[in-house]
């Protein structure tokens, strides 16, 4: 058998419970693959095409803030529809990975079963929706980055393949006709009974050249990632743990809906933003909003001619780069330092779940406070529904 | 009669093979159909003791404790088979040798940690293996024909050309006639020469096939580029492999 992991979760992490201080540890138990220092003495070409293998849940992620944070280190600004095929990449890497961790790892907890395949019986037009959705967001990042997982068509300034537009125009269809899958999704997840909890939640989300946050710091610079997304070293953990300005956050779906204002306004009322369970329903607001965001772009690239150019590195330029988006779990960063022939003489990489590992621990201390009326192996359960709730990434974690 | 049990376990890894079975989606159903999947971490919490009819093994068994896991489902399997890049190469983290682990566990996280990552090896370093299911990561289409054969009692075979017969048949222009650096020639097929359709280099994840000419492409390559490169694609996927450390390595 396999040791005693959390299930239903992406990586191994145990949790070390002790009952009687109301404390909780999250063992991350992953091996380190030590990545940053896999890069170095690779060419910066080779990063995008190295960092997506951190993650099989979010590789494109990792594919184009790698080939981001290149791009800045060379001073390259890419052409328009070099920016709107990632956007569109990334859409559909957003909507792939909330559909796995809703159907397969988190709707189990919520209807009785013990996993996500076991709904074709329960509820087999529910289990339809899902796999229609896992199948439009997997057609979505093969048609512009050539697979499914661990794409391969982008490079340095551009693309080594753009998609026919025949192909867009096909997958633009398609993509409409999951806007009504991504809606029943939403509604699924808002008539859910989620468990109760109530947390001081902070939250913090990327946008543009800035760190947004609901804490006392409202925002500060991107660039200055590593000093104000401080990780530290614990003992009983493999993967770091990050807090923004010293405080514990949580990153991701309910993270953006609540600092963006930009969608899910509908469903406002039903988010609880004092409780990290209502990320499984911001995760399903995403995935709606996304499905229409993936139409807009594709409509915009049908009507733009695709520029084919390839942006040259200048090697003139700082030769050092940031690579920052907004992955399914939050903001990531990659930044990469090259040398005159272009191989990286320094990588790092800070990841969303890193900065969520914090923000568990302290949710999950709270949940064992507000729940000493219930027998223990019920609450037990609700901090792995809770960890679960989180989506945690734990290979992107260790990396 | 009950169905063949089967278990997944994961080491370390990106968990993309795995994610690549739940992409099989109405063909998983199938699958269901016909094996009791009774241990599989990352979607279920059901878990049973062995005796399996087999195991599918993912990523690089790095720490102690993976590498008891290893042992216990070898001896509770009638088969082991790999599933990926990092089961049957030890993959991307197979890139970080032994020697260097210490050096970099220092600088990532500082004196003082613990590791808990020994090294990155295939399973076969371990354990002996029935069949490695190769790809980084593993393709859908892969898996069903494996998934197939199990199901109709064969044993899995491999494609004994390399990739370049699936990439003439993509009608891709041969990187190396174009002077572009190029594994697929020496790697086994299966992929479909997926990479080199999307435009990327082959770094070889699919592993070396039978009778691999690498002194040939030893000497192709060194007229296209300087042996840092050359270092780089074998050292992407094939650093553990005895050719490259007897015949790769020393040429460097």
């Amino acid at each position: 058998m396999n040791p005693e992991f959390i299930t239903k979760i992406e990586g191994h992490g145990a949790l070390h419970i002790d009952w009687k201080k109301n404390n909780v540890q999250l063992n991350v138990l992953e091996g380190e693959r030590l990545f940053e220092g896999i890069l170095v003495g690779r060419t910066a070409e080779e990063s995008h095409w190295i960092t997506p293998r951190i993650c099989g849940v979010c590789p494109v992620a990792h594919h184009l803030a790698s080939a981001k944070a290149a791009e800045d280190a060379f001073g390259i600004i890419p052409a328009q529809s070099t920016g709107l095929l990632r956007d569109l990449m990334l859409a559909g890497q957003l909507i792939q990975s909330h559909v796995l961790h809703l159907f397969f790892l988190a709707l189990p907890d919520y209807l009785g079963i013990d996993k996500g395949t076991e709904l074709s019986k329960k509820n087999p037009a529910l289990f339809k929706t899902a796999l229609s959705l896992k199948e439009i967001s997997d057609e979505i990042v093969f048609c512009v980055g050539g697979r499914n997982i661990h794409p391969m068509t982008t490079t340095i300034g551009g693309f080594l393949k753009v998609p026919a537009k025949k192909s867009l125009e096909k997958l633009l269809g398609k993509v409409k006709i999951a806007e009504k899958a991504a809606k029943k999704t939403m509604e699924l997840f808002s008539s859910l009974a989620y468990p109760e909890l109530d947390v001081d939640l902070e939250f913090v989300a990327q946008k543009g050249d800035f760190i947004l946050s609901t804490g006392d710091v409202k925002r500060s610079l991107i660039k200055d990632y590593k000093q104000d997304l401080q990780e530290e070293v614990r003992q009983y953990s493999s993967a770091k743990f990050a807090k923004y300005k010293k405080r514990e956050v949580l990153a991701g779906a309910l993270a953006r809906i609540a600092l963006y204002d930009e969608y899910g306004r509908e469903y406002k009322d039903k988010l609880n933003f004092r409780n990290p369970f209502y990320n499984n329903l911001a995760q399903a607001i995403e995935i709606y909003h996304l499905t229409k965001t993936s139409q807009d772009i594709i409509d915009r690239l049908l009507k733009t001619e695709l520029d084919l150019t390839i942006k040259k590195p200048n090697l003139e330029a700082s030769l050092r780069g940031i690579g920052a988006l907004e992955a399914p779990r939050g903001g990531l960063y990659h930044e990469l330092h090259l040398d005159s022939n272009g191989i990286i003489t320094y990588a790092n990489i800070l990841t969303p779940t890193v900065q969520n590992l914090s923000s568990i621990e302290k949710s999950a201390r709270a949940l064992l406070e507000q729940t000493e009326k219930f027998a223990q192996k019920k609450r037990e359960r609700l901090l792995e529904m809770l960890v679960r709730a989180y989506d945690p990434c734990i290979t992107c974690a260790v990396h | 009669m009950s169905k063949p049990k089967i278990a997944i376990c994961d080491f370390t890894d990106c968990e993309g093979c795995q994610v690549q079975i739940i992409s099989l989606r109405e063909k998983l159903l199938d699958l269901e159909k016909h094996f009791d999947i009774v241990d599989w971490r990352l979607v279920q919490a059901k878990k049973e003791k062995g005796p399996y009819f087999a195991t599918l093994v993912e990523g690089t068994p790095i720490t102690p404790s993976e590498i008891e896991t290893l042992k216990y489902f070898r001896e509770q399997s009638k088969y082991i088979f790999g599933l990926g890049s990092c089961a049957s190469l030890a993959g991307i983290p197979g890139i970080i040798s032994k020697e260097n682990r210490e050096k970099w566990y220092k600088i990532i996280y500082g004196a003082g940690y613990k590791p808990q990552g020994i090294d990155a090896l295939p399973i076969q370093a371990f354990v002996k293996v029935d069949f490695l299911i190769h790809g980084c990561p593993v393709g859908q289409e892969q898996l069903v024909r494996f998934f197939e054969e199990l199901m109709a009692g064969q044993t899995p075979s491999y494609r004994n050309y390399s990739v370049c017969f699936e990439c003439k048949v993509e009608g891709n222009p041969c990187r190396l006639v174009e002077k572009k650096p190029c594994l697929g020639p020496i790697t086994q097929a299966g992929c479909k020469a997926v990479c080199v359709s999307g435009g990327s280099a082959c770094y070889g994840c699919f592993g070396l096939r039978t009778e691999p000419n690498i002194r040939a492409l030893l000497t192709i390559l060194n007229n296209i580029t300087d042996k840092k490169e050359i270092e780089r694609y074998f050292t992407m996927f094939l650093s553990r492999t005895e050719e490259y450390q007897k015949i790769v390595k020393p040429n460097l």
